[in-house]
């Protein structure tokens, strides 16, 4: 089986659970789950495609959102919900680790590249998910005040 | 409005507690009161404090303040608190059933404790295979996560300090992967202690830290930020002191 798919499966059992974790239950969960199982396949994707990771992570973050922000909409449930479940495959544990090993031998040359390497993460994770959803609120709000004009304008 | 503002107080309390970001409940709180009757509401919440101001109709300004203890996430509740929300503002909930309602939500169900250990167990294993690990090392961090969880609860039982119990749990999680590749391990103990790390570490607390600076919830952002830092400071020391007991791992 090719590493990227054993990633995307084992990412997507990790989302499922946290999820669980999370007292997310029911539609909610199945939602959660395919977020988690995107968010990988995204950034396996635009990782070949842009060779650069923190900007993978800002695409992927902001494309998770705007899923995230449609599927609150249908189920009617706050956005965050959908947000973390499916951004736990992004979660630098991994750069974490090594910021700490790196640490711990004394190599502060490399400790500083790998702490700031993380923080470059979860600040393009973050990003991400703000631009997305003041994009969608812009759009949503837009959908609305153009549908309560079709509205009057029928009366 | 006296009560009215004990309602909405409660719901927003409830809120917070179930992890909803800090806007989301600030707009909640206006809405309910703007709802109920109030001609001016002004809300100001921290993660660990909330403070609101209503202007009556007759002119009369009431205050009220809590002290919000910790938060943990529960997305079911929240859910149901979005929902009451809603249906307060839309005239459906009268003022006088909010209580009920509310007491209803508190009865939201939850899974049961050993899920929450396959949880870990699976989040462990999975995320071994994902930072790729071998099946030998997956399998055994299944074991590692649902001790880990284990080493959580005794945690929640006696210390009650969430920093200690992210010490405690990457010391268990770095013993036992150290133990396995000191017995022959394939593959070292790197993958096991990452799997279980990522149940621990503060990701999503960062992330949402950095969202709140970003969004102009500045304070809270920071409060939230020296969390996770103390969060990873804990996990990396629970490392630190097995890497120095065994001399930079085996």
């Amino acid at each position: 089986m090719p590493f990227g798919l054993i990633q995307v499966l084992s990412g997507t059992v990790g989302s499922i659970c946290f999820a669980m974790l999370f007292n997310i239950r029911g539609r909610r969960l199945a939602v959660s789950a395919v977020g988690g199982f995107l968010s990988w396949s995204f950034y396996l994707l635009f990782e070949l495609l842009t060779k650069n990771e923190v900007l993978s992570y800002f695409i992927v973050a902001a494309l998770i959102t705007a899923y995230a922000e449609c599927m609150a909409r249908v189920v009617k449930t706050p956005t965050t919900t959908f947000i973390m479940a499916a951004l736990i495959p992004l979660i630098p544990g991994a750069s974490l680790y090594y910021t700490m090993t790196s640490a711990f031998s004394g190599d502060l040359t490399l400790f500083g590249n790998k702490a700031v390497y993380t923080l470059e993460l979860a600040a393009a994770l973050a990003l991400g998910v703000i631009t997305a959803s003041a994009v969608a609120k812009g759009i949503f709000a837009g959908i609305k005040r153009w549908r309560s004009r079709l509205t009057n304008n029928e009366q | 409005m006296k009560n009215k503002l004990t309602s909405a107080m409660n719901i927003g309390e409830e809120m917070l507690a179930a992890g909803a970001e800090i806007h989301r409940v600030e707009d909640s709180i206006n809405r309910i009161l703007t709802a109920l009757g109030a001609c001016r509401v002004d809300t100001f919440i921290i993660t660990s404090s909330m403070v609101v101001t209503v202007h009556t109709e007759c002119g009369e300004i009431l205050t009220e303040t809590r002290r919000i203890g910790g938060a943990g996430t529960d997305f079911e509740k929240l859910h149901l608190l979005n929902s009451l929300s809603r249906r307060i503002c839309s005239g459906e909930v009268a003022p006088d059933e909010i209580d009920a309602e509310l007491s209803r939500v508190h009865s939201a169900r939850t899974y049961p404790l050993w899920l929450e250990f396959v949880c870990y167990a699976l989040i462990a294993g999975a995320f071994t295979l994902f930072f790729g690990g071998n099946v030998f090392q997956a399998l055994f961090s299944l074991g590692v996560g649902a001790a880990v969880r284990l080493s959580l609860l005794l945690c929640d039982l006696t210390v009650k300090n969430r920093i200690f119990a992210k010490f405690t749990g990457s010391f268990v999680a770095t013993a036992l992967a150290f133990l396995a590749s000191h017995l022959g391990m394939p593959g070292g103990a790197d993958a096991i202690i990452i799997g279980n790390i990522m149940s621990l570490i503060p990701g999503i607390g960062l992330t949402n830290a950095l969202r709140d600076i970003f969004t102009g919830d500045s304070i809270t952002g920071i409060l939230r930020c020296i969390e996770a830092l103390l969060a990873a400071l804990a996990i990396a020391a629970g490392y630190f002191v097995l890497a120095a007991l065994t001399g930079g791992g085996v």
